[in-house]
């Protein structure tokens, strides 16, 4: 049975994980614009992620988790606190350094897929390995996701989830150390969701990546080891899975 | 081949039609810039080395007659390099075939070997030389050409009264005669004007000349000075009749030639500039929607650590692919047309061999301004696109805010559909692109402008050159200048109507340093056959003192009326007569100047004498009048205004035309390609807004009005601005056909602007209707998904 805590900085950096962690997040804030006009979009975030762990962050919209996300992926930076990676420090990066970061590091997986329209699967993975410096075949990255049989077809010529499973191969074909997905399932139906959240199950669990998934749907927090629930801009719920679900059993 | 440039490449075929619309705005600047300045190169290298290798002279003078041994002081004058002389006579000719007499100037060749300048480059047959050239001469090609004459056939001159018949060499050319037209006139007359040479020796004796000259023609030692040699050679030749001498700037060949190399220097760099401007200003409206539609693709691109540069690089690659196939066709384009209009200067100018030669080094820079151009042209739009950062690219743009438009708060939206109003809202809601869009149909007006103001210019001049200037039929020149009683002559003429004298003297007009040589015309005070006409147009009326001069002249020579000029006369006694510049007279070909003739009479120290008349002659009796003068052996020249206007069309006329056809064609082409550019990315930008409309219940006809309407009040409000915008260019570039040789003025019809209006308009109707059918092929459930 999961066990479930109200959120406090200690759960939430996972205090008692071996190893030093992937992510050390201490009260990272970031807000938009000035003055009267500044929104806080994160107010004071805690937070520890380790290899090989699958997060999910879980939040309404405006919860500020698709901000959180693009801080852990170099898209963005903090306004205050500390954010490091493997004990470098993201927040201090300037672009040139985070683009190096994003390239070598990260694999990202958008909602609405941002597969080039005018490359076929097969290219739009070699897009990405050929700035890499030590990416696997796009062939290879593409039959872990099952579409070795679609290589050459256009994203036009490929369903919702065969996109988004193409996102995903060029996503993990670099060896990322993280993979981050925003809302990886939110324009599927419930049987291609699942398709594309085994895809990402089986990525971490083989490659050992860190996976952090964020959605509003609760249900996906079974797969997960750690799920967070953002409000406000806050981590309010903090829950460890003793053991993850399996991915086909969930439903929605 | 890297993934981004195979995303390049499929982008860059997606985009066929609008890359291929901008790359060939392009190219018609460039084929405009690289045909001009390669004929430009053409002409001047053609020139140069046709003058070198044939040793074109530097310094030239006429006089009446001087003995051969001044020959040897000539070239003593220090700055002098090689000296030839010979003789140089007008004669009147018997041409076959050819009604009304012509009149040939006859050079001499040496007797021995070639000439040591201004040698002569024999086309067909050989020249006059040895003991059989007796009775032989050689004809310039144009003269030749005119007539179909070849060597062997044989033509009959009025040499010092006797008529004699001569057996033609050869044909040839000569450095001297590139334009082979008569002293003094801008146009070529080849049907009644040909230039000729004999051996020395039968021509001397012919006009009692043997031994001595009438003509000099020198080279200067490098570093001499030209000023400094023609006043030497003025001094020594003063007391042989000397006509005062005169550099190549003066040479009437060389200054046509340098005239006609002027004008299209003029024409090589502004009418392309607006082309380069306009495609560049394409370039940048494409690649702004192109990269606008890619915001999520560049987000995601920059999300995968993708550099700002890689970016960079991408889109400006891109904006590289269409300017290189606008390079590619806009050089080809160039060198084609530049091949076949090189041809029309066989019309003008004679040279042994008028190459086209592609200027290469316009060609790289041509290149690169348009890569310039274009890369300006995608800067912003690229900058903006890196500097976003990739979380906020990733979200669909933010809606625009509309409101009512002005249209609407004025109270019009009664009248107006929800289409129309929603057009209205949409040129509102951006005002910068719609401003930007009726900028670009406003320039695609004006340029269709210019090239016809050329047309309407050239039509122009033909009618005030030779209706409102030239009322008569014919010039008859004497011989000599003879008393004022040699009027009655002409008048009895058979089928002279009317005749007028004149008196015209070669001076040379100083003011300051600048001098100008020309035949000063004196002619009646109030004359109705050749006027004087000033800008107004009307009449001037020449007063009892003072000069009236072009006012093309006065300019050149800074004077203005109130000013005082220095003739000095270049004929009879050697003087210099000051006189003042009593008023300015408007005329478009060549330059002149004119006096009262009795005024001139008295400053030329003369009874009442002229040196022809301007004669109107009945049609009727056209032939006998034509015969009559061929036996009045007083007559040396007879110029047919007809002929001279016909001259005229058929050259200068002819090539502006052309090129006029060629520019009006290229303006239309980029009419076409900026409007149609409009309405495609009108169309790209609205293609989900549209599609939901469709969705929601509108028609196709409906939606259509939407797109098409908008285009329509954007092209309305550009229509006027663009007549404007093409008003100030045609001022502009015309004003650059502004030389001694030729003027355009500036002419505006409605005819021209009907056009332009009219093309505009169709290019409109043709792309609303393609936009339309675009309209309709769009995928209602695909277009509403996801954006492309």
């Amino acid at each position: 049975m999961p066990t479930s805590t109200p959120a406090s900085p200690s759960t939430a950096s996972g205090a008692g994980r071996n190893g030093e962690p992937v992510y050390q997040v201490r009260g990272m804030a970031r807000i938009y614009g000035e003055g009267t006009a500044a929104v806080t979009a994160l107010a004071g975030v805690d937070l520890d992620l380790f290899a090989g762990e699958l997060i999910v962050l879980l939040g309404a919209s405006g919860s500020g988790k698709s901000t959180l996300l693009n801080q852990l992926g170099g898209l963005d930076s903090p306004t205050s606190g500390a954010l490091r990676y493997r004990g470098r420090d993201l927040a201090g990066m300037d672009e040139a350094a985070l683009t190096l970061f994003r390239r070598d590091a990260v694999g990202f997986v958008f909602q609405a897929y941002n597969l080039i329209p005018s490359l076929t699967a097969r290219e739009n993975v070699a897009l990405i390995t050929e700035i890499c410096r030590d990416p696997m075949a796009p062939e290879e990255a593409l039959a872990m996701v099952d579409l070795a049989d679609r290589l050459d077809h256009f994203p036009a010529q490929l369903s919702g989830g065969e996109q988004q499973r193409v996102a995903i191969a060029r996503a993990i074909a670099k060896r990322p150390e993280v993979l981050l997905c925003d809302e990886p399932t939110g324009a599927l139906d419930v049987h291609t969701g699942i398709t594309v959240l085994e895809a990402i199950e089986r990525i971490n669990r083989d490659l050992g990546t860190l996976a952090v998934i964020i959605t509003h749907n609760a249900i996906l927090a079974d797969m997960a080891d750690r799920v967070f629930t953002l409000s406000d801009g806050r981590i309010v719920h903090a829950r460890e899975n003793a053991t993850r679900g399996a991915v086909r059993d969930l439903a929605w | 081949m890297s993934m981004l440039d195979r995303k390049l490449r499929r982008d860059l075929r997606a985009l066929l039609t609008q890359a291929l619309a901008v790359a060939l705005v392009m190219a018609c600047g460039l084929a405009m810039m690289i045909m001009t300045r390669s004929l430009i190169l053409s002409l001047s290298t053609t020139r140069d080395e046709y003058y070198s290798g044939n040793r074109f002279a530097e310094v030239f003078a006429r006089l009446k007659r001087a003995p051969h041994s001044v020959e040897a002081e000539l070239s003593a004058i220090p700055g002098v390099a090689q000296v030839e002389t010979g003789i140089a006579v007008q004669v009147t000719l018997d041409v076959p075939g050819l009604a009304e007499p012509a009149v040939g100037l006859i050079n001499s060749l040496p007797e021995r070997g070639e000439p040591r300048l201004n040698r002569l480059h024999v086309r067909a047959g050989r020249l006059p030389e040895g003991r059989a050239s007796r009775g032989e001469l050689a004809v310039g090609e144009a003269f030749a050409e005119a007539h179909g004459l070849r060597p062997g056939d044989t033509i009959s001159a009025l040499l010092n009264g006797t008529k004699e018949t001569f057996r033609i060499s050869g044909i040839v050319l000569s450095p001297e005669f590139v334009f082979e037209a008569p002293p003094g006139a801008a146009l070529p007359d080849n049907r009644t004007y040909g230039v000729f040479w004999m051996p020395y020796r039968e021509l001397a004796t012919a006009f009692q000349l043997y031994g001595a000259f009438n003509s000099v023609a020198l080279t200067l030692a490098p570093g001499a000075s030209e000023g400094g040699v023609i006043a030497a050679l003025n001094r020594i030749l003063q007391s042989y009749g000397g006509r005062g001498a005169y550099g190549r700037i003066d040479h009437p060949s060389h200054r046509r030639l340098d005239d006609e190399i002027r004008i299209l220097e003029g024409l090589a760099i502004a009418f392309p500039l607006v082309f380069l401007s306009v495609a560049a200003f394409m370039t940048n409206s494409v690649m702004s929607r192109q990269i606008a539609l890619q915001r999520e693709q560049i987000a995601m691109l920059k999300a995968c650590g993708f550099s700002n540069r890689q970016i960079g690089a991408h889109y400006f690659k891109f904006s590289l692919g269409i300017v290189a196939a606008g390079v590619v066709l806009g050089a080809a384009g160039g060198i084609v047309l530049g091949g076949l209009l090189v041809d029309m200067y066989h019309l003008f100018f004679r040279f042994p061999s008028l190459e086209f030669r592609v200027d290469y080094g316009v060609l790289g820079l041509a290149a690169a301004v348009s890569a310039a151009a274009a890369f300006t042209g995608v800067a912003g739009a690229v900058r903006r696109a890196v500097r976003l950062p990739p979380a906020e690219a990733m979200r669909p743009e933010p809606p625009a805010r509309y409101r009512p438009s002005l249209f609407e708060r004025f109270g019009f939206a009664r009248w107006s559909g929800p289409s129309l109003r929603m057009a209205f809202r949409n040129i509102q809601r951006r005002p910068v692109r719609s401003a930007l869009t009726c900028l670009a149909l406003a320039l695609a007006t004006g340029i269709l402008i210019v090239p016809n103001s050329f047309r309407d210019g050239i039509a122009y001049v033909i009618d005030f050159q030779w209706d409102v200037i030239q009322r008569q039929t014919v010039t008859l020149s004497l011989v000599e200048p003879g008393p004022e009683r040699g009027l009655h002559d002409f008048r009895h003429l058979p089928g002279v109507v009317r005749a007028e004298p004149f008196r015209f003297v070669q001076v040379e007009l100083k003011s300051g340093a600048i001098t100008r040589r020309l035949l000063l015309q004196g002619l009646p005070a109030e004359g109705t056959l050749s006027r004087v006409i000033d800008a107004q147009p009307r009449q001037l009326r020449l007063p009892e003192r003072g000069i009236i001069m072009s006012a093309k002249l006065a300019e050149v020579m800074r004077l203005q009326p109130g000013d005082t000029v220095v003739a000095r006369v270049l004929e009879g006694r050697d003087r210099e007569i000051e006189l003042p510049v009593v008023g300015l007279a408007e005329d478009f070909a060549g330059t002149a100047a004119y006096m009262e003739r009795h005024a001139l009479n008295r400053l030329m120290l003369e009874g009442d004498r002229i040196s022809g008349a301007h004669v109107v002659v009945d049609k009727a009796r056209w032939g006998e009048f034509v015969a009559a003068v061929k036996e009045t052996p007083r007559i040396g020249g007879c110029m047919i205004k007809d002929a001279l206007r016909d001259g005229f069309r058929k050259t200068t006329a002819e090539s502006i035309g052309l090129l006029q056809k060629i520019y009006s064609f290229f303006a239309t082409v980029v009419a076409f390609g900026i409007i149609y550019n409009s309405a495609r990315i009108s169309l790209s930008e609205r293609a989900r807004e549209l599609a939901t409309l469709r969705v929601l219940g509108f028609t196709r006809g409906e939606v259509g009005a939407v797109l098409v309407g908008e285009l329509v009040i954007l092209t309305l409000v550009a229509l006027p601005l663009g007549l404007l915008i093409g008003s100030v260019f045609a001022a502009g570039i015309i004003t650059t056909v502004n030389t001694e040789t030729v003027r355009l003025p500036l002419v505006l019809t409605p005819a021209n602007y009907a056009f332009a209006v009219l093309v505009v308009a169709t290019a409109s109707v043709l792309s609303a209707v393609f936009a339309a059918r675009k309209l309709a092929e769009i995928d209602l459930v695909s277009a509403l998904k996801v954006a492309d």
